[in-house]
Order: C-alpha cells, then sequence, then structure tokens
C-alpha cells in the first residue's frame, strides 16, 4: 500500500469561489465582448436578448468582481514582493522555455503569478467603480455625461487588459500541468510543489493531506 | 424607409459599411429662425400630437418652458432662454430643442448596438428602438443633449424629423405647424440659401451679430439655426463648439482595434508556444494517488 503525500495548495472556500468567479466571469465577459464590438452581439445571446444582456452584465459583473476581490484578499499574503523575485523576472526566459536549472527559487506564488494579482486588484476594483457610474438606469443619471464617457473609456481599457491577463492566467494553468487539480481538488503533489514552487515546502504552515491507495 | 436608404449604421466601421448606393441623396434640413420665433409652442404640441407622445405633468419651476426638459415622451421643447440685456432688460431668447440631426452623429458613434442608430442617405439621424438595448451611450454622448431614456421600457428616445411623413413627402409636423414661419424645411442647399438671404437681411436691420448655427465640429447639422448673437450660442443653451469628445474617439479608434489586436496576439502566443514548448509535466517521486497500474509485487501481502 502506497501513501501519497498531498500537500494542501488552494482551501475549499477559495477553490469555491475561483470556480464561482469563472462561471459569473464567462456570462460578464461574453456579454461585455459584445457591447464593445458590435458585430459579436450573438456572444452576448447567452443572457437571451440583447436587451437581456445589458441587464444582466452589470449584475454579473459585480457577482464577478466582489468574490474576486474577496479571493485576493485572502491571497494577498501570498503575494507580497520577495527578494528572489527579481532575478525571476529576468530569467522569464528561461520560464517559459523550461530551463529548469536555470530558474530562481520561488514560494507559493511566482512573480508572474505576482503581476496577474496586482492587475486584477486595479481592474476589478477600476470596473466595479466605473461599471456602477455607467449603470442605467439606476446610477448612471448621478454623474455628468462628460464624467461617464470617460468612465467608459475605461471600463473598455480595463476589461480588455482583465481579458488578456486571463487568457495568460488559462494558458499557464493548463500548461503547467497539476494546477488546474490543484484548483479543482486543492492540493498537488510534493514533487509539483519541488518543480514548480520549491520554497512553499519550507512554509511552516504547510499542510500534507495522507491519502491511501488500496 | 428601405435599407438601401440607410447610409451609417452604429455598430459598423468602415471595413464593413452600410449600404452606400444612394449616398448622393440630396439631404434635407430644418431651418429654425430665432429672429422670427415668438415661442407659442405650436411645434412643441405638434409633434407631441403627430407621435402620440403625452409628457407627465411636471412642477412650476419660474419658467414658462414646459416641462423643463426633453424626454422620451417630448422629443420637442420650447426652450425659454431668460437674457438680461446691458440695459438689464429681461428678454426670451426661445430655442426650438430637438435633435440636430448631426452629419457626423456622435450618439451613432457611441452606440453599443449594431443598427440601433442609423443616418438615412438624407442625412436623418433615427433610433431602432426594436434594436435599442438602453445601455445609455448615446445619451451620455450626444453634445446637445437630446437622446433621453424612457424609465418604463428603457430605450433611448428623440425626434425623428417625422421620418415617416418626409418618406411620403411632407415636412415634419412642428414646420407645418409654426406660425410665425421661423420653422423651414427643406434640403440643406436651399436652407443655406434661404439662411444666407435672412441674415444678410438682418445685418442690413442692424443685427450685425447675427448668424447661422451649423456647428462644423459634427460635420454640420440637419437642423440649422439662425441666432441673433451666433458669438453667444451658450445664451440659447447650444454648445459652442459641439464634437464627439475625446473619450469616444479613442475608445472607438484606439481602445478598440488595439484591444482586438492584444487579445489577437495573446491568444497566438499561447498556443505557438503550447505547440513549441509542450506539455510542463511532473516526474512525480511518489506514485500518484490516481495511479491505475498494476500493483506490484511487494503490494501484495
Amino acid at each position: 500500500m502506497h501513501k501519497q503525500n498531498m500537500i494542501l495548495r488552494h482551501k475549499l472556500f477559495d477553490r469555491i469561489c475561483h470556480w464561482f468567479v469563472v462561471a459569473v466571469g464567462l456570462v460578464t465577459f461574453l456579454t461585455g465582448f459584445g457591447f464593445f464590438f458590435p458585430s459579436f452581439q450573438w456572444l452576448g445571446a447567452i443572457a437571451g436578448t440583447p436587451q437581456m444582456a445589458r441587464f444582466v452584465h452589470p449584475i454579473a459583473g459585480l457577482m464577478m468582481c466582489l468574490p474576486l476581490m474577496l479571493i485576493l484578499v485572502r491571497y494577498y499574503h501570498h503575494n507580497k514582493w520577495e527578494k528572489n523575485d527579481l532575478k525571476w523576472m529576468f530569467a522569464i526566459k528561461d520560464v517559459m522555455f523550461e530551463n529548469e536549472d536555470k530558474i530562481p527559487p520561488i514560494g507559493h506564488y511566482n512573480p508572474g503569478q505576482k503581476v496577474l494579482f496586482r492587475t486584477f486588484v486595479v481592474t476589478s476594483v477600476v470596473l466595479t467603480v466605473t461599471g456602477i457610474m455607467m449603470w442605467q438606469p439606476y446610477f448612471a443619471p448621478y454623474f455628468a455625461s462628460s464624467t461617464i464617457e470617460w468612465a467608459i473609456l475605461l471600463h473598455a481599457v480595463c476589461a480588455v487588459i482583465m481579458l488578456i491577463f486571463v487568457i495568460v492566467h488559462f494558458w499557464m494553468a493548463t500548461w503547467v500541468e497539476g494546477s488546474v487539480a490543484g484548483m479543482l481538488y486543492g492540493s498537488v503533489s510534493r514533487a509539483w510543489c519541488k518543480k514548480h514552487h520549491p520554497n512553499m515546502l519550507n512554509d511552516p504552515k504547510l499542510k500534507t493531506i495522507k491519502q491511501e491507495k488500496h | 424607409m428601405s435599407a438601401q436608404d440607410i447610409i451609417l449604421s452604429s455598430g459598423t466601421s468602415k471595413l464593413a459599411p452600410a449600404a452606400q448606393v444612394r449616398k448622393k441623396l440630396s439631404k434635407v434640413a430644418k431651418l429654425f429662425d430665432a429672429t422670427k420665433c415668438n415661442g407659442c409652442k405650436a411645434c412643441q404640441v405638434s409633434c407631441s400630437e403627430w407621435n402620440d407622445l403625452r409628457a407627465p405633468i411636471g412642477e412650476f419651476t419660474g419658467s414658462y418652458q414646459n416641462p423643463a426638459d426633453l424626454s422620451s415622451e417630448c422629443w420637442t421643447l420650447m426652450k425659454f432662454n431668460e437674457v438680461t440685456d446691458e440695459k438689464d432688460k429681461l428678454r426670451w431668447q426661445f430655442t426650438h430643442t430637438a435633435c440636430m440631426h448631426c452629419d457626423d452623429p456622435a450618439c451613432l458613434t457611441a452606440c453599443s448596438t449594431k443598427d440601433a442608430i442609423v443616418k438615412h442617405a438624407n442625412g436623418i439621424v433615427d433610433f431602432d428602438s426594436d434594436k435599442c438595448i438602453g445601455c445609455g451611450y448615446c445619451v451620455t454622448a450626444c453634445p446637445f443633449d437630446v437622446p433621453k431614456l424612457d424609465t418604463v421600457d428603457q430605450k433611448a428616445y428623440k425626434c425623428t424629423m417625422c421620418s415617416d411623413r418626409l418618406q411620403v413627402g411632407q415636412e415634419p409636423s412642428c414646420v407645418k405647424s409654426c406660425t410665425t414661419g421661423a420653422l423651414k424645411f427643406g434640403t440643406r442647399e436651399d436652407m443655406l440659401f434661404i439662411a444666407d438671404l435672412r441674415i444678410k437681411q438682418l445685418h442690413e436691420k442692424g443685427f450685425t451679430k447675427a448668424g447661422l448655427y451649423n456647428p462644423q465640429g459634427v460635420g454640420g447639422t440637419g437642423m440649422m439655426m439662425i441666432l441673433h448673437d451666433i458669438d453667444d450660442p451658450q445664451s440659447y443653451g447650444l454648445p459652442a463648439d459641439p464634437k464627439t469628445s475625446l473619450p469616444i474617439k479613442l475608445w472607438q479608434d484606439v481602445v478598440k482595434p488595439l484591444g482586438a489586436a492584444g487579445i489577437m496576439a495573446t491568444v497566438a502566443v499561447a498556443c505557438l508556444h503550447r505547440i513549441t514548448v509542450g506539455r510542463n509535466l511532473v516526474e512525480e517521486d511518489e506514485p500518484a494517488a490516481f495511479d491505475h497500474s498494476h500493483p506490484s509485487k511487494s503490494d501484495k501481502e
């Protein structure tokens, strides 16, 4: 009988939050993409009609941004800058081409993920604030037209940036195999940690889950 | 009007434009002569009659202007601008307020929905309520503050220049009912000619500042106005230099193409990376919990 020691990477609450954000985020981005590129209005058909897409988009957007902000608050302690981060950044080419002996060891999150974290912090806050400002008919009437026009512009810019980072997030998660399983079931193997986030193993709070194989 | 009459449509670009064959049809215009208007509100009433609009009764706010502003149920409004002259004497400056039917309409540029705002070959800018989704982008984009969202159906409305009447060869209802001849309707060319004559006449009569309000920032308008003082359109509640605002231009002309390029480039790099570098697999130092391979002999007791 083998014992496989798995390491806890994402708690149940965070995993539920993450997949909830994925689900409502999909609705938000499909409907929003239809407003940004009117030729792609059919993407918003996920909401039923274009009028329903307009109604659903801000609600789905809030349902995406608020839990996302909660995750970001809960993961802040993993995302502080550390001394090896700059070295890792300079070795980005080796990271992408898997020259593993040349990659400086990093902890729970690598600097690329920390950049993604910061982008999500900024874009989720800006998207929420500007989104509320342009939300017809509830909040937009309280703002001047010239203010709303800038809000619309900022909203679009942040949405595009967020989408690009979501694509990068998806790309990296599916490339580094074991990551998606980690976010789905919560745990990763010791070897996975050693390969991708070696300093994570030095964490005194590290939680190992013992699984029995029959 | 037939689909071939639509020469500009929201949500489309020059890459795939609306029908262009009738582009050379002569453009129409309404000419409002503020120097002839006596504020009788016939235009406002006939607009509400013809279009079957009944704005809710408002409250008295110290002005003859009623209702206070344009709304989804008030597409033409007689504005009573109160102006005090050098001798401290009060006078009214009337503005026939309705859609200006810009040649380069900011509402159409800002619209989030394909074909919801169209410009016809005759220059008329029209909203398609069936397609309107109520995002309100046209409301904020219009430099004249004309389109308004309805509180019940959440769609944007404004003056159609009675496009249904024009279709059968009639003039807009406001022009039909004007009591003083302050409103005229015809081709833009004719209206410019008439305006020119009238302004010359006004200059001779001593109104040296009189001029035509046909702002070029929006490419000229389908409603032109003769004002007593062309240097001070603000006193008529009109913007001095109306145009499509900077954020809308940046949004449409910069963010959209750059965004599209950025998104596609990211996807392309991701795909290339995946194909060239391949999978990033971990060699497990312990057999995985989900390992379904045959157990070795030592496992059997």
